[in-house]
């Protein structure tokens, strides 16, 4: 018995500007491209079930062409998987808050898909010896939950639920979707299904003995580099779609091909480097990158980068990246600031000169100026201005 | 007794009294009488020497030898003077607890004890020693304690009890009010105190192993809205593992896998690329098990031997068969899932007594809840947030629980660091034990007010009690109830009071009055902790409700509610036990449609 477990497709997600040659967002058309790339495998794979775990749309409201391309993708699995059923729950994105305002998902009844939009739903199938319950984001929501515990009416029982397990997402939480219903690991009674499939976290991960978020099948998140960091603590490479043997438990994830990679370049360090050593050290670090930056979606972070040395960068070399890749960041972030000085120590205050004098004798400097020279002059240029102010 | 003498004052205490007659034997009677019984007993001249104890002397300096002067018996004011109450007892800031009254000769003057010196921070601790039985230890704290509610000065902060209840319905009717007699209500006014129960009383007990019924004799449902559950987790209980594992049997290996346990996995998330699954974050005895499962699963699969990150597979096997024993050996106090009911840490509400039933657990659990909720007072009052500035513990059975001999338990250990350190805590010690001379001598050593009741002979033959005179051995040997002896820092001899009955039920009459109601049947059970927190909950909707459903899962909504006491607790434990999805056959479209226009709107080319 096998079961295709994916979710968090957020088909109409959009971000930057670049456009397809129809008018598309770009990002858009990728997070359909990873969909259709899963329909393709899963009508390979030919599982028993397909579930999706919810945040099928990216809004409640979404694009006609994510609608349009939803129902094709879903009649096609139909044509093609004509006795597996279809799950699909709603997640917080495809819940509207107010109830008038309908769930789109309730559409995809009319392919043969089994929805669960607003209220916990038990799908038996018989002939499959199978029982699905269904809990979309709504139900989890609200104060009184549905039990989440199998009914011991099938032999193979699974729970598909849309939400954050308490205790599961990082502790930072810069990379958690918000609006989560969170549910606590003992109210799904983990080792008591056949499996529970989750969404709402990007990230594959495994909950516990068959429980597993799928994890989202692009980087669909307001913070994909987050994700990425996630990705490699947890030592998951790239997105997947699961398939899982219900007899053994055994999930092996499905790898998604992405239209375009998204990399997260390794940091810089910019403190006390000139503006020309900085550029040439970001030139270094871009052209190192594998299979170069066009097309791609690409971030640097430079750090203890003052903003005199940021505005002497070769702007018109960061403007020619950052129309070759689909988005390039180069995010330059101040030194922290520090205090040499003690607080409320007794002391002197310092004067004018004393202050530049202290100033200039820490700033960056391009190579080969002299800093004695520098400051010298400085501070020179701070007593005549003080002393025709005397004068006058 | 008051001396007089030219420009000196002297109190004493009477220590003992022989009678000399111009008898050399109590036969010559009978030889004078010739024979006639009526005559041997006629009235004979006779000298009485009374043996006295200085108290005090007026003019204190400089010391001088009692001089021969009018004895008279003393009067309120001289008992007084005499036992150093005019330090505590009068002027703007009087700190006198009443602890009975002083009385010879018709005589019934108040004594009290300094609060300073009886709950810190000059001394503290009191400890009690007296037979079982004739109102020695039980009712006299019950006493003290009423006593102390009603007189310790509010600006030396708030104060709040925690009793131990070890044995029997001992402390389980704290709340309800007892009929005094006349002579006790008297004895109450004479000491300017108000005979009423106390009326801030919250009890905890665990559960039986069913997880619903309290295993208290305080379950009659007239008690019911002040008696709650004391379960605890994983959590809870891991945090003082060396309690509960047999120090002989728990070598540093396995010392050491524990606190790798507490350290690093244990509510935290803990990440095992060895392991499967791989990322574990285990809350509850269930977890831990599984956790357990994985690691045994991964050596055998592994076949690298029997060490998991150093730890030797028998260690683990060791630990987890002690741990996961807890969970049988305490089941009604641990629970497997994780679910706590606990006391109320942080927020300890000033004159309210917080009463932990343990009576009828078995005996590592009481260990475990002695060392749990003592070590968590400390820690809350260390940090100032306990919620009242002075706690007073009051643990019975002092025999059992820090003996003089016998192996260093974990709670002979804390409660001798309660005695030592307590006191700059503000956490008071008072305990009670039938030998005193069979407890630990640090403990009872560091009790600043000292009390006997009527104590064994036996016991008295002691190598502790020398000091005392022969006269006041017997005296306290033959005690009435309701006497007690008295050393305290301000009274330089022990001093005999009188106190009246505490208001409160004892707990025979208690148990006749609200005997205990009998283990209910599961439902049942919930119906009546439910009814604690809304009176309005029937049995038949809670039958209704939890019908069919896991006792688990019923067990854990309950600790839920319980934790949360919501206005409507019926409505808020449905919702935590979830709504029942009943099952929809998934009906099969045969046949789809596909869209008319086939135009995929993703496609890469227009």
């Amino acid at each position: 018995m096998k079961l295709a477990h994916l979710a968090d497709l957020h088909l109409g997600f959009r971000q930057y500007h670049r456009q397809t040659p129809a008018g598309i967002n770009q990002r858009e058309a990728d997070t359909a491209m990873a969909f259709r790339q899963a329909v393709d495998g899963i009508i390979a794979a030919r599982p028993d079930v397909v579930i999706v775990a919810g945040d099928l749309f990216h809004s409640v409201r979404p694009t006609n062409a994510a609608i349009v391309f939803a129902f094709q993708q879903f009649q096609r699995l139909h044509a093609a998987l004509p006795d597996a059923p279809v799950v699909l729950i709603a997640g917080n994105h495809d819940t509207p808050r107010s109830a008038e305002t309908g769930n789109i998902l309730r559409l995809f009844e009319e392919v043969g898909v089994h929805v669960a939009s607003n209220e916990a739903r038990r799908f038996v199938f018989p002939e499959l010896e199978l029982s699905v319950l269904a809990v979309p984001h709504e139900a989890l929501a609200q104060a009184e939950r549905p039990l989440l515990r199998p009914d011991g009416s099938a032999r193979y029982e699974v729970l598909v639920a849309h939400g954050e397990v308490d205790g599961v997402f990082p502790s930072d939480r810069s990379t958690v979707e918000y609006g989560g219903a969170v549910v606590q690991p003992d109210e799904f009674g983990l080792g008591e299904w056949s499996y529970v499939a989750f969404g709402h976290y990007h990230v594959r991960t495994e909950l516990g003995p068959r429980a597993w978020y799928a994890g989202a099948l692009e980087y669909v998140s307001s913070n994909p580099w987050g994700e990425l960091r996630d990705e490699a603590e947890k030592g998951v490479e790239g997105k997947a779609w699961l398939l899982i043997d219900l007899d053994s438990g055994r999930a092996t994830p499905q790898p998604i091909i992405p239209a375009r990679r998204v990399l997260d370049l390794p940091r810089l360090d910019g403190t006390a480097l000139a503006a020309e050593e900085l550029q040439a050290a970001i030139v270094a670090r871009v052209a190192a990158v594998d299979g170069g930056i066009t097309d791609r979606v690409i971030r640097l972070v430079v750090t203890g980068v003052p903003r005199h040395v940021a505005r002497q960068l070769d702007h018109a070399v960061i403007r020619g990246w950052k129309a070759e890749a689909l988005h390039f960041h180069l995010d330059l972030r101040p030194p922290s600031p520090t205090r040499s000085t003690g607080v409320g120590a007794p002391g002197r205050r310092q004067t004018l000169p004393e202050l530049v004098e202290s100033y200039l004798g820490q700033r960056a400097l391009p190579a080969g100026v002299d800093r004695e020279a520098f400051v010298r002059e400085g501070v020179d240029l701070v007593a005549s201005a003080e002393r025709e102010l005397a004068e006058d | 007794m008051r001396v007089e003498a030219p420009g000196r004052v002297v109190y004493g205490v009477v220590l003992d009294a022989v009678a000399y007659e111009d008898l050399a034997r109590p036969l010559d009677a009978a030889v004078h009488a010739l024979g006639d019984p009526a005559a041997a007993g006629s009235p004979r001249d006779s000298i009485r020497l009374y043996t006295a104890a200085v108290l005090r002397q007026q003019p204190e300096e400089p010391l001088q030898p009692v001089p021969l002067g009018e004895v008279r018996m003393a009067t309120d004011d001289d008992v007084r003077v005499a036992l150093r109450m005019d330090a505590f007892t009068g002027g703007d800031h009087p700190t006198g607890i009443p602890i009975g009254t002083y009385g010879a000769a018709g005589l019934a003057a108040p004594v009290s004890l300094d609060a300073d010196f009886l709950l810190g921070p000059e001394a503290a601790h009191l400890n009690i020693t007296g037979v079982s039985g004739l109102a020695t230890k039980t009712s006299a704290v019950e006493f003290f304690l009423s006593s102390i509610f009603q007189a310790f000065p509010a600006r030396k902060g708030s104060v709040a009890a925690l009793c131990f209840n070890v044995k029997g319905p001992d402390l389980c009717f704290l709340d309800q009010p007892a009929a005094l007699s006349d002579e006790d209500t008297a004895l109450y006014a004479r000491l300017g105190l108000e005979p009423r129960p106390f009326d801030n009383v919250h009890y905890f007990a665990p559960c039986k192993p069913d997880g619903v019924n309290l295993n208290t004799l305080r379950t009659h449902p007239d008690l019911a809205a002040n008696t709650e559950p004391l379960t605890w987790g994983l959590r809870e209980v891991l945090e003082y593992a060396e309690v509960v594992l047999n120090r002989d049997d728990l070598d540093a290996k396995a010392d050491a896998f524990i606190d790798f346990l507490d350290d690093r996995v244990v509510g935290k998330e803990f990440h095992a690329p060895e392991l499967q699954p791989k990322e574990w974050k285990v809350l509850t005895f269930a977890d831990l098990e599984a956790f357990f499962r994985a690691i045994f699963d991964a050596l055998e699969n592994s076949h690298r031997g029997d060490l998991w990150r150093t730890h030797h597979i028998a260690t683990i096997r060791k630990v987890r068969n002690r741990l996961g024993n807890i969970t049988t050996r305490a089941k009604g106090l641990v629970t497997d899932d994780g679910a706590s009911s606990d006391l109320p840490w942080g927020a300890f509400a000033d004159r309210a007594v917080y009463v932990v039933d343990v009576a009828g657990v078995d005996p590592l659990a009481q260990d475990l809840v002695f060392a749990r909720v003592i070590s968590k007072l400390r820690e809350h009052l260390e940090r100032r947030d306990l919620g009242v500035d002075h706690v007073v513990v009051f643990v019975d059975e002092l025999n059992k629980y820090a003996p003089s001999d016998g192996p260093d338990t974990y709670v002979r250990k804390m409660l001798l660091d309660l005695s030592e350190r307590g006191r700059y805590l503000g956490l008071v010690l008072f305990s009670a034990q039938q030998f005193r001379s069979q407890v630990l001598r640090r403990v009872v050593g560091n009790a600043g007010t000292t009390i006997y009741g009527r104590m064994d002979p036996d016991e008295l033959a002691t190598a502790g009690y020398a000091t005392l005179s022969p006269a006041t051995r017997i005296k306290l040997a033959t005690l009435p109830k309701g006497e007690l002896m008295v050393r305290h820092p301000h009274f330089t001899q022990p001093v005999f009071v009188r106190f009246p009955r505490p208001a409160v039920l004892s707990g025979r009459e208690g148990v006749e009055r609200f005997p205990p109601a009998p283990d209910l049947p599961f439902d049942e059970a919930v119906a009546r902790q439910l009814r604690a927190l809304d009176p309005g909950v029937s049995v038949e909707r809670v039958r209704g409700l939890v019908g069919g459903r896991r006792e688990d899962d019923v067990r854990r909504a309950l600790a839920r509610t319980r934790q949360a006491r919501p206005d409507d607790a019926f409505s808020y434990f449905t919702a935590c036990l979830g709504r029942r999805i009943e099952p929809e056959r998934g009906t099969r479209r045969a046949t789809v449609t596909p869209l008319r226009d086939p135009v995929d709107p993703y496609a890469s080319q227009p």
